[in-house]
């Protein structure tokens, strides 16, 4: 239960800051606007890509591009969402309150972070509803839209892990919103040196977040790519967790 | 009464911070129904004996015992049993008074109908029915005190644990918190206070502490007529310690 009074809370930090509100609205209007772009481009070229025998499709001209953008802006969306999540409550001295009701580090980040899932969810099911409102007048490929969205709950939900753990670390929300950042950005493309070289295979593209994400973009989903997702996450929380719980006991 | 039967024991508590020993080899117990004030200048090691005595600081050594329960092996005892004000009673700035209320409830495993009572009590009981809905941000540092009270008042826990409660309250509100304090140890409470005002101590505690360089130099009654005595001891014990260091 306790898990829930934190998710709630941090719940209700989240939605009365105007941080929240400006990050959702910019980005759904930016997301809308290009909605509009995506489909007055298909609309557009429709006649010519009806005569392509297995040509491309609204999913592929509208939705998964859409959904790769939202993804692009969740690189700055969640390291600023997440930053306060612990380097706020440090900075505020309410983390020693945090932990004098009882409260665990685990029930503590967990609380955090679910909470954070809950705002990005809402955030991926509007972007959602964005294509879902033209369902009944067009073709979607469900079973592509399905693996995209999945492939995007999943990186959302390691970037809010991973702003988690640098919040955990940092003694500032904005250094904590910066390390973020820089990481997610090394995460995302660490592998661009090995591309550029040739090698498209080995341990450096499989470290890359983007090596990942791209199948399940394409409509693949690989037990491997869901794998890589959830263990970094779970890596990323138990750091943050460890960090919280060396806190407590160092003062 | 027996140790274990204390609603608080610190059994040779010791905490080293910023490469200093804050707290040396620290006894005390606390039973129902008494007030203890922590007495001790600034850096005596007040704050860090309160801290850990609620559950927010670890021990580097010895053991606390709530209730004769071990603290340290069952932290989630903190949630029903104890209520803490922290030094300049530390809010979250976007958060209104009924909703830090609400929080902490829910924090302390309140809910439902029992949330919504003991809300509406403390609300009536510390007067902070005209800022309810006002932003903790923008209290006063008096009124962020009351709404800090309040929070640690809310569960109605067996233990009290105020670290400086004084702090920036004006006369009407000091009379009004000695207040509270007083019914708080009339009703059963164990209030555990600390404060570096004599007057604090001779007003509303029945047993003082004395700490300095972190260490227990005295623990006795108090003599509420007797401020003079209490000073005399106390500055005899900073002078001593001093004396002893230089």
């Amino acid at each position: 239960m306790s898990l829930a009074a934190v998710t709630g809370l941090e719940l209700r930090r989240l939605f009365v800051r105007p941080l929240g509100w400006v990050l959702g609205a910019l980005t759904l209007a930016w997301l809308g606007w290009n909605f509009t772009l995506l489909l007055g481009s298909f609309l557009a070229g429709q006649i010519r890509l009806a005569a392509l025998p297995d040509g491309p499709g609204f999913t592929d001209l509208v939705a998964v591009p859409l959904l790769g953008q939202l993804g692009q802006l969740a690189f700055l969306v969640v390291p600023l969402l997440s930053m306060g999540t612990l380097a706020g409550e440090r900075r505020g001295d309410t983390l020693p309150l945090l932990f004098a009701t009882g409260l665990g580090a685990g029930r503590i980040v967990l609380g955090k972070y679910l909470a954070l899932l809950v705002w990005l969810g809402l955030w991926l099911a509007l972007t959602l509803a964005m294509l879902l409102c033209l369902a009944p007048f067009a073709t979607l490929d469900w079973g592509k839209l399905a693996a995209a969205s999945l492939g995007l709950a999943l990186m959302l939900a390691t970037l809010a892990a991973l702003g988690i753990a640098c919040s955990a670390l940092a003694s500032h929300p904005a250094i904590a919103a910066a390390a973020a950042l820089v990481l997610t950005l090394a995460l995302w493309g660490i592998n661009f040196g090995a591309q550029m070289a040739g090698i498209n295979d080995g341990a450096i593209n499989y470290l890359a977040m983007s090596t990942h994400l791209q199948p399940l973009l394409r409509g693949l989903v690989d037990s491997t790519d869901l794998a890589w997702f959830v263990l970094l996450s779970i890596l990323l929380l138990a750091l943050a967790i460890r960090r919280l719980a060396a806190e407590r006991e160092r003062g | 009464m027996s140790e274990a039967a204390a609603v608080l024991h610190l059994d040779h508590l010791s905490r080293r911070r910023a490469g200093r020993a804050a707290v040396q080899e620290l006894s005390l117990t606390l039973r129902r129904g008494q007030v203890l004030g922590l007495l001790g200048i600034n850096g005596a090691g007040k704050s860090t004996t309160l801290a850990m005595a609620a559950g927010a600081l670890v021990p580097d050594q010895g053991r606390i015992y709530l209730n004769g329960e071990d603290f340290l092996e069952h932290p989630q005892l903190a949630a029903r049993q104890l209520g803490w004000l922290p030094e300049r009673a530390p809010l979250w700035p976007e958060l209104s008074v009924a909703e830090h209320l609400v929080a902490h409830g829910r924090l302390r495993g309140l809910r439902g109908d029992a949330l919504r009572q003991a809300c509406a009590a403390v609300i009536a009981r510390l007067e902070l029915g005209a800022l309810r809905r006002r932003l903790a941000g923008v209290l006063s540092q008096g009124q962020r005190q009351r709404l800090g009270l309040a929070c640690a008042l809310l569960h109605r826990p067996p233990l009290l644990i105020l670290d400086e409660p004084a702090n920036a309250l004006d006369p009407l509100q000091l009379q009004a918190l000695r207040g509270v304090i007083r019914e708080e140890a009339a009703a059963g409470t164990a209030v555990l206070l600390s404060t570096h005002l004599l007057n604090e101590v001779t007003a509303v505690c029945d047993r003082v502490a004395i700490l300095h360089d972190g260490r227990l130099r005295h623990d006795g009654p108090v003599d509420p007529a007797d401020e003079a005595a209490l000073q005399q001891r106390f500055f005899a014990i900073a002078l001593a310690t001093q004396a002893q260091a230089a």
